[in-house]
């Protein structure tokens, strides 16, 4: 009964940005109290819907509750504007309202200092949070894209938000209105790529209701090169707004927003925009099975793409910027492996591979809410120490945690979490990431690619586990350095409360894997045929204790991590192995291409220098030549030709006269002529 | 009766006359009068035609256009006099101020 009232879910944001936008400069706190009370409101209703979706025996077939009205007809067909809740937009839905509620919290404080510019804040978070709730509860692919670019938007003003004048003074924010730029234009990209696959999707099916494009019978009915085509263009537009290899680079960039909006949008919500579209279209990737080999490649490339600039960065933010990609790229890497895994399945109907799939589907999802917390936490921990030392640069921190004690056993949880210590929220996830991507490379010809995959997997959760410790020590441990000295000591409880819940979930979230909950972020056919997340059946905790601590692969893993924490403590924390040395201090090949990433922003540059705006002049100057030149060329004839013919009237009665009579003589002369030619009328 | 040539012919002749006259007299007033010519040129046309076929129309057509006619030249002679209280002159060759 509540599922009806979905729409409120994204409605009650929206007319918080509304009131604060107008009249937050008269509200406490620059309307922040609103927002906070408006997404408190949608996380009460999105906890209701789920809880009625979830337990109702109404909803179990076809796993899904979809409402729609028209919006407006294109050729013959509707574009339909509603709702669609199943398990995976509840999830989305809930942890997404959830942590925005908790930021906002944390915003009161952190943005406490901001004066009359709070109101443009709480006001654009609180589109931002419509953008996100919306794309949850989308019906069809325009609704859902619509809200794409209500994200896209509202990011690219918070990046921006402190324009040219940052007032910590840091040296790498005073571009942040060029980040946004950059945020805006790279996501572009992709979101153009999208578009196209919608074109495509619109002119195979006549519509773009998910209920329609999914359908199983309706997906038979196409032809598979277009259903490919229409996948790789839909994950392009992952590939942006996730910041995917190769259009990762804006993301690091885009830490020059508040540290608020880094761990909202940056991390916690709007970049998984670009998993939950994979997951919502599966059923459509999975139709081919190279398209999942290559959501698999582009994630598992990029987890490790990502982790290796994580390695010497000195700027707190960016080291979490890099992780974020990262874990971007092993919910891929899990999404394509499951999915080729379940292909593959499919093609040989082989029972054992699509569940071997559906597990897949789960790790992705599961890893995609666990990062959500755990990610969120590591971001406001950064944003409070960022806070009492007023600089994001870790080699003037060290020692706070004598100072900031809530924060630093917080953020301690946090990077436990994602370098996935046994029993945190991660290593569920990350665990069974890993586990797929391994099954999927002993089956099929392309299960060597996988391999590969895997390894990079591996290796990433090294490194992953190494520059969360080294962060952690190189911030917390050893010497107060020169900010961390007059630090102000810890936050206020207005950004340490919601660190303590998001701590709490981010250790804990991964045990509903172990309490049944697996089935409900499932995907598979059901018994009508049709494909529906959830319904799938839980395994239990023991399945799952069991299938972990008796593959060989896991206690790699956890030895590999282990191994990583204690080289960082060693490294940077007793001091006994110099860093330097493998670095040649800082001089080695290695160490600078990792730190001007690669060369990545010299490529886009230079793209965008030599072919972009090459291709701008060139557009200019036909603009300015052909198209200016021929309407200023044909207005400038027609006022020359009227100054010519204006002489003509030179106001001397006998011209006027003579013109008249010359003229009639003309026309007798020429009737007349006609006259004798034609011989009468 | 007298051929209708004679009648069309003197007409012609008249409206030339007229037509000479509007094009090179530098004097506004004889160049209104000069317009009065070539207008009884045609009334001439209109009466000779009314009594060849019989028509009595064109003989109305006369009456109506020498009432026209005298109201025009009204409004004419009052241009001329306003022009002459202007620019103390009624050469037409030097009232060239309405141009482009």
């Amino acid at each position: 009964m509540f599922v009806e009232y979905t729409w409120l879910v994204p409605l009650i944001p929206v007319l918080c940005f509304v009131i604060v936008g107008f009249f937050g400069n008269k509200m406490h706190q620059g309307g922040g109290y609103l927002t906070i009370a408006g997404a408190a409101a949608s996380f009460i209703i999105a906890l209701l819907v789920s809880y009625d979706f979830w337990t109702s025996a109404a909803y179990v077939d076809p796993g899904y509750v979809t409402s729609y009205i028209k919006w407006f007809s294109l050729g013959g067909h509707d574009i339909n504007i509603g709702y669609y809740v199943d398990s995976l937009s509840c999830l989305m839905m809930l942890f997404a309202s959830f942590i925005s509620m908790l930021i906002f919290i944390y915003s009161l404080g952190y943005m406490g200092e901001q004066g009359k510019r709070k109101r443009r804040y709480f006001a654009e978070v609180a589109l931002f949070l419509t953008g996100m709730l919306g794309l949850a509860a989308s019906s069809n692919f325009v609704e859902m894209f619509v809200f794409w670019e209500i994200m896209g938007l509202c990011s690219y003003l918070l990046i921006g938000f402190w324009g040219f004048n940052h007032p910590e003074g840091d040296d790498k924010a005073d571009n942040a209105a060029s980040a946004a730029k950059k945020a805006f234009i790279v996501t572009r990209l992709g979101d153009v790529c999208l578009m196209a696959g919608m074109f495509v999707l619109y002119q195979a099916f006549g519509s773009l209701d998910y209920t329609v494009v999914f359908n199983t019978a309706n997906m038979a009915a196409v032809n598979s090169d277009t259903l490919m085509l229409a996948s790789l263009l839909i994950f392009g537009g992952a590939i942006g707004k996730s910041a995917q290899f190769p259009l990762l680079d804006w993301l690091p960039d885009a830490m020059a927003g508040p540290t608020t909006v880094s761990a909202l949008i940056h991390a916690a919500t709007m970049v998984k925009a670009g998993v939950y579209l994979v997951a919502r279209c599966f059923p459509l990737f999975v139709q081919n099975i190279d398209v999942m080999l290559f959501v698999g490649v582009i994630g598992g490339f990029t987890a490790f793409f990502a982790a290796t600039m994580a390695m010497n960065n000195m700027n707190i933010k960016k080291v979490l910027a890099y992780s974020t990609l990262s874990q971007l790229g092993y919910m891929f890497l899990a999404l394509g492996a499951g999915g080729y895994l379940m292909a593959l399945g499919m093609q040989q109907g082989s029972e054992e591979l699509i569940a071997a799939g559906a597990l897949g589907y789960t790790a992705g999802i599961l890893h995609m809410a666990n990062h959500a917390f755990f990610k969120a936490l590591l971001f406001l921990c950064s944003g409070s120490v960022i806070h009492s030392c007023g600089t994001e640069d870790m080699r003037l921190m060290g020692g706070l945690g004598k100072k900031m004690k809530i924060t630093s056993i917080t953020m301690l949880i946090g990077a436990l979490s994602i370098a996935g210590f046994p029993f945190f929220a991660g290593f569920w996830s990350k665990d069974l990431v890993l586990e797929t991507a391994l099954d999927a490379a002993s089956n099929g010809a392309s299960g060597w690619i996988f391999l590969i995959l895997w390894i990079l997997g591996v290796v990433t959760a090294f490194m992953t586990a190494f520059y969360m410790f080294r962060l952690w020590y190189m911030t917390f441990a050893g010497e107060p350095r020169e900010n961390a000295q007059h630090c102000h000591g810890e936050s206020p409880h207005s950004m340490s409360l919601p660190l303590c819940v998001l701590a709490c979930f981010a250790f804990a979230f991964g045990f509903v894997l172990l309490f049944g909950f697996d089935g409900m972020f499932t995907i598979g056919l059901n018994a009508a045929g049709l494909w529906q997340v959830g319904n799938g059946d839980a395994e239990g905790a023991v399945h799952y204790l069991v299938e972990f601590f008796t593959t060989p692969a896991t206690y790699l893993t956890i030895a590999l991590v282990l191994l990583a924490i204690g080289l960082a403590y060693l490294m940077y924390n007793k001091k006994s192995i110099d860093p330097g040395k493998f670095n040649k201090h800082g001089q080695s090949a290695l160490y600078k291409v990792l730190a001007n990433r690669w060369y990545f922003p010299e490529l886009y540059n230079q793209l965008s220098w030599k072919l972009g705006y090459g291709v701008a002049r060139g557009v200019e100057f036909f603009d300015r030549q052909v198209i200016d030149g021929s309407v200023n060329g044909l207005s400038n004839a027609v006022i020359e030709g009227g100054e010519m013919a204006s002489k003509a009237q030179d106001g001397n009665a006998h011209t006027y006269a003579g013109v008249v009579i010359g003229g009639i003589v003309t026309l007798f002369v020429v009737a007349l002529a006609l006259f004798c030619v034609f011989g009468g009328i | 009766m007298i051929p209708i040539e004679y009648f069309l012919t003197f007409g012609a002749i008249l409206f030339c006359i007229g037509a000479y006259g509007v094009l090179t007299k530098p004097n506004a007033i004889i160049v209104l009068m000069c317009i009065e010519l070539m207008l009884n040129a045609a009334n001439i046309n209109f009466v000779a035609f009314a009594a060849f076929t019989g028509d009595v129309i064109g003989q109305v057509m006369v009456i109506m256009t020498i009432s026209v006619a005298a109201a025009e030249v009204a409004v004419g002679i009052a241009i001329v006099l306003n022009a002459y209280k202007m620019k103390k002159t009624t050469d037409i060759d030097s009232l060239t101020s309405m141009r482009w």
